[in-house]
């Protein structure tokens, strides 16, 4: 065996000293380049307003280093793309540390100490590592080229929903070009890596350092064999050699220098967006601050650094462009669209030296890069986006807080208007008297506790659609037997709840919202108990996620854990089993929001009923439509409406009996879909509550005559 | 320049609710106070004269009745009216609508605006006459039912277009400094953010009080209303029913009925 420091990577052998030192003037240039873009980008983010999401550095880092190891949010939804992906990037993290070591030695270490280690066994398994690393690199990029080229998922088109054909970047072929530009350069660079690497193996067949040796490079080696078998002699692939290497290396140091300015800066923004996701993103808002003159964002600058990250950090893999409810009924918005436009926005307004005019800075409006009013109307703060968002951008609080300054302007359809004019006068949506809040209770054969003045184990808070609604009423006065009959210690809040808030907040009402949800916290620290119940998955969410910033800390229970629990304690007793085939609707603020997925599955399964799911459950579940105040404002005539979008889902199901829910608001808009979208007759739809109603006989009641079952 | 606009705080009636004991008004408890309808929407025109305009305007909303009225002024404020006035004195209770317009009268006096706005009427006592006697009382002249305005501030005159019945309209120039009494429709109010009104808190309203506008309790209350409630009351429910079948059917029946009321 040869002396293993004879083993060794061919660097600059044969370069005349003014070669080298061009090369070397070329890489400092292209590290110069991304280094001003490094700056610039900085600066950009340093316009921003601050933002919270500092603190707990070191588990982000871990989070975020756990996130991008596992490649999770990268598969889901997407196998192929999130695989193809991480053959990419595991690739060019190993190319990128390979080539680092080389420079470790060569540039630092050798030089002031005469160290060396790039050699012998070392050596053999690097290259061996790399040459893999690299093939995976080009497999990656080669499934990438396939998918945009001839897959044509919708959800990779990115023609843009709010804007008509004709408008300026309505199609967005900027980015498409980018695209393709990226992928191009960056698989040639890979492909002239390994020719190059053969063309230097066939080049120095003669020595037996690197002839020998070669099956350590399989991808280079084969392809040296190929091109002998072509060929291709030792004098020529030198020749070959000196052109490849300055096309290689000048590609290469294009690339670098390229990175802060086109698509491959996400390489640094994906990640420190990762690691600056904020866990409660859209489950609980950003406050304005009491000293703030106007509320919401009118300019740029008015998001926080951590914002403008992110809308560098997304890659227009369009997951939340396909999941969004709005875009897919054919409403004026993609999140996507929205983070790009402004992302355009921002790198127009933010990039130069001197920050434009005032004038120039605002976001709301008809122009290139500015959002529609109607666009961020149409969101329904169902937070699919943020949830199957790659990459943790957080469109969600970057909606509302544009929407809270439409909400200051007036800038809002008048019937919206009508209902935050009613909620404030009245604390309900409905506009109806407080004293009616819990009319719906005369019917019951029993009296319910006011928690306002008896201490009571749980305080229900109803919320206005089950207090108000008629066919909601229904359902909180089976409730209200089941909890009865059961023997809890519950009581209500009676005139004293108020709208929890939860919608009013998302519409942007921050005002109302501050005097709602002040106005609960104090009714409720005025009563005695120990938890909150509540068949109303936007009340839940507020006063878990959101009331503790006002000073609210309670503990609250959707009802579907405490029917769970009341059914596995034996102290509500099914008395028959349902046989239905049923599906479940997961109530965005409930699962999505928070995570509640299992109990009322589990609910469901001891009623006995048979559950097939829809395609979309879970974390995909498909909004109803009416969150984020929607369901205050009618949905445009002759489109689709999201719920007859999901009816026709639930439809699909071979003999599905019943639809159910497990909110008041999904159990209107749904029974209002099933008719107008043909499927009534079919199948019902029910609230979670109405089915475990069924299997429970209130025998005491009947025989006393009473008609409350 | 300056804009007067009149507001009122209206009562409107909670689900059950019950009288007095004089019966002569509703039980307190059960009125929910806001601004009058026709309010918005005059306070939205001063409003958009004012930020049209190139030169300085001032809209100074005013209003006649007790602390309560405080919360409409503020929410008036919170739409951008530069100063708010609340006119109150306990003598003023009980005052018609005819003396609520000598007291806005006088204040206007002291203001000495371009022009007055008003709704054509609150929305809870409908006399539609507050306006019309401020004018009368200030000897200006006036156009009541107001649905169009053309006014620059400044001009000597100013085009309304009056809405009469059957949905014609009538073109009207009237001189100012006058008084317009303005219809629900003219325009689309803004919306007063919560936050807003909470910012308005912070302005001042100012108080007058009877000396301060040069009258005396003599000059109003109810002692000088030139009307006065005598009972109020929910009206029995009338009975009406309709009356199906062949014309020959329908005729019989009502002979029937006239006979029975007759006691046949
Ligand atoms: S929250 Fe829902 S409706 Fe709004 S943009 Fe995201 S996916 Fe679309
Ligand atoms: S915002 Fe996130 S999910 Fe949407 S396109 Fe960008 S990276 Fe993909």
């Amino acid at each position: 065996m040869s002396d293993p420091r004879e083993i060794t990577r061919i660097l600059f052998e044969n370069f005349q000293p003014q070669a080298i030192y061009l090369f070397y003037a070329f890489g400092y240039a292209a590290i110069a380049v991304f280094l001003y873009g490094v700056y610039t980008q900085i600066r950009k983010y340093r316009r921003g307003q601050p933002d919270p999401s500092w603190g707990g550095l070191w588990s982000r880092f871990v989070d975020m280093a756990k996130t991008m190891l596992t490649h999770r949010t990268l598969k889901r939804r997407d196998r192929a793309a999130g695989s193809a992906h991480g053959m990419i990037f595991f690739g060019f993290v190993l190319l990128f540390i390979g080539t680092s070591t080389i420079t470790l030695e060569y540039d630092i270490l050798k030089p002031l100490t005469g160290v060396t280690f790039w050699y012998g066994n070392f050596y053999l398994w690097f290259s061996l590592v790399l040459d893999l690393a690299g093939l995976g690199v080009v497999a990656g990029l080669i499934y990438m080229m396939y998918r945009r080229k001839w897959l044509k998922l919708p959800k990779l088109d990115y023609t843009r929903p709010d804007r008509q054909p004709g408008d300026p970047d309505f199609d967005r072929s900027g980015y498409r070009r980018e695209d393709w530009a990226f992928l191009w350069s960056f698989i040639l660079i890979g492909i002239t890596g390994f020719i190059l690497e053969a063309a230097r193996l066939v080049w120095l067949s003669d020595r037996p350092t690197v002839w020998d040796y070669r099956m350590w490079s399989p991808v280079g080696a084969t392809l040296a064999h190929a091109m002998q078998g072509l060929g291709l002699t030792p004098e020529g692939a030198s020749a070959m050699r000196g052109a490849l290497w300055w096309f290689h290396g000048l590609l290469a140091l294009t690339f670098i220098a390229c990175i802060p300015y086109t698509k491959i800066k996400h390489i640094f923004t994906a990640s420190a967006s990762l690691m600056f996701r904020d866990p409660l993103a859209g489950r609980r808002l950003p406050k304005v601050p009491e000293e703030q003159e106007s509320a919401g964002f009118k300019q740029i600058t008015d998001l926080t650094w951590k914002q403008l990250l992110h809308l560098d950090a997304c890659t227009k893999c369009g997951r939340c462009h396909e999941a969004c409810p709005a875009n897919a009924v054919g409403a004026p918005l993609s999140p996507r669209d929205v983070i790009l436009s402004l992302r355009e926005f921002a790198n127009k307004a933010l990039n130069a030296k001197e920050l434009p005019e005032a004038a120039e800075l605002d976001i709301h409006g008809k122009g290139v890069g500015q959002v529609f009013m109607e666009t961020l109307w149409s969101c329904r703060t169902c937070l699919a986006c943020v949830e199957i968002c790659p990459v943790a951008v957080e469109h969600v609080p970057i909606i509302v807080q544009m929407r809270r300054k439409l909400v200051e302007d007036g800038d809002m359809e008048p019937i919206l208007q009508k209902t935050l004019q009613n909620i404030h006068k009245s604390g309900n949506s409905f506009g109806e008297s407080k004293r009616k809040r819990a009319a719906w209770t005369k019917e019951l054969p029993f009296e319910i506790k006011d928690a306002r003045k008896e201490p009571v184990d749980m305080v229900w808070f109803v919320g206005d659609y089950a207090s108000f609604d008629p066919r909601n009423q229904k359902v909180s006065q089976a409730f209200a037997r089941m909890l009865h009959n059961a023997g809890m210690d519950f009581g209500l809040l009676f005139e004293g709840e108020m709208n929890a808030g939860n919608d009013v907040r998302r519409v942007g009402e921050e005002g109302l919202y501050e005097l709602l949800a002040s106005s609960n916290i104090g009714t409720l620290q005025s009563c005695d108990f120990k938890t909150i119940v509540t068949t109303d998955p936007h009340s839940y969410n507020t006063i878990r996620n959101e009331y503790p910033d006002f000073g609210g800390q309670f503990e609250i229970q959707h009802y579907t854990s405490v029917v769970k629990q009341m059914i596995e304690d034996g102290r509500l007793k099914l008395k028959k089993k349902l046989d239905y085939r049923v599906t479940f609707h997961d109530p965005c603020h409930l699962g999505r929001y928070n995570k509640g997925f299992d109990a009322p599955r589990e609910v469901l399964k001891m009623l006995g009923c048979e559950l097939v799911e829809m395609g979309r459950n879970r974390d995909n579940s498909f909004c109803c439509g009416a969150g984020g105040g929607r369901i205050w404002i009618p949905d445009p005539v002759g489109v689709e409406k999201p719920s007859q979008n999901r009816m026709k889902e639930a439809g699909a199901i071979e003999g599905l009996q019943v639809f159910v829910v497990s909110c008041p608001k999904d159990l209107t808009m749904f029974e209002d879909a099933l008719k107008t979208s043909g499927f009534e007759g079919k199948f019902v739809v029910r609230e979670l509550i109405e089915l475990i109603d069924e299997c429970i006989e209130y025998e005491v009641w009947e025989e006393a005559g009473s008609e409350a079952a | 320049m300056k804009i007067l606009v009149a507001v009122k705080q209206v009562a409107a009636l909670d689900e059950d609710f019950e009288f007095r004991d004089d019966e002569l008004d509703v039980d307190e408890d059960f009125l929910l106070y806001d601004l009058n309808e026709w309010d918005d929407f005059s306070l939205e025109e001063a409003m958009r004269i004012k930020e049209a305009s190139e030169g300085e305007v001032e809209v100074v909303v005013v209003s006649v009745g007790p602390d309560r009225v405080d919360e409409s002024l503020r929410k008036c404020l919170a739409k951008g009216a530069d100063r708010a006035i609340r006119v109150w004195d306990d003598a003023m209770e009980g005052s018609d609508s005819i003396t609520v317009g000598r007291i806005l009268a006088a204040v206007a006096k002291k203001e000495a605006p371009d022009m007055i706005f008003a709704g054509v009427q609150s929305s809870d006592q409908a006399n539609a006459s507050t306006g019309i006697s401020t004018a009368a009382h200030l000897d200006w002249p006036h156009a009541a039912v107001v649905a169009g305005l053309e006014y620059s501030p400044g001009a000597s005159k100013a085009v309304v277009r009056r809405e009469l019945e059957g949905g014609t309209l009538q073109e009207v120039e009237v001189a100012t400094p006058s008084v317009l009494t303005i219809q629900l429709g003219i325009n689309k109010p803004r919306y007063a953010s919560l936050r807003g009104i909470k910012q308005a808190a912070a302005k001042p309203i100012e108080e007058m009080s009877l000396g301060d506008i040069g009258l005396t309790p003599a000059d109003v209350g109810a002692d000088v209303a030139l009307s006065r409630v005598r009972r109020m009351y929910v009206p029995p429910k009338g009975r009406a029913a309709m009356i199906e079948g062949t014309v020959a059917e329908q005729a019989a029946k009502i002979i029937a009925i006239i006979k029975e009321y007759k006691g046949e």
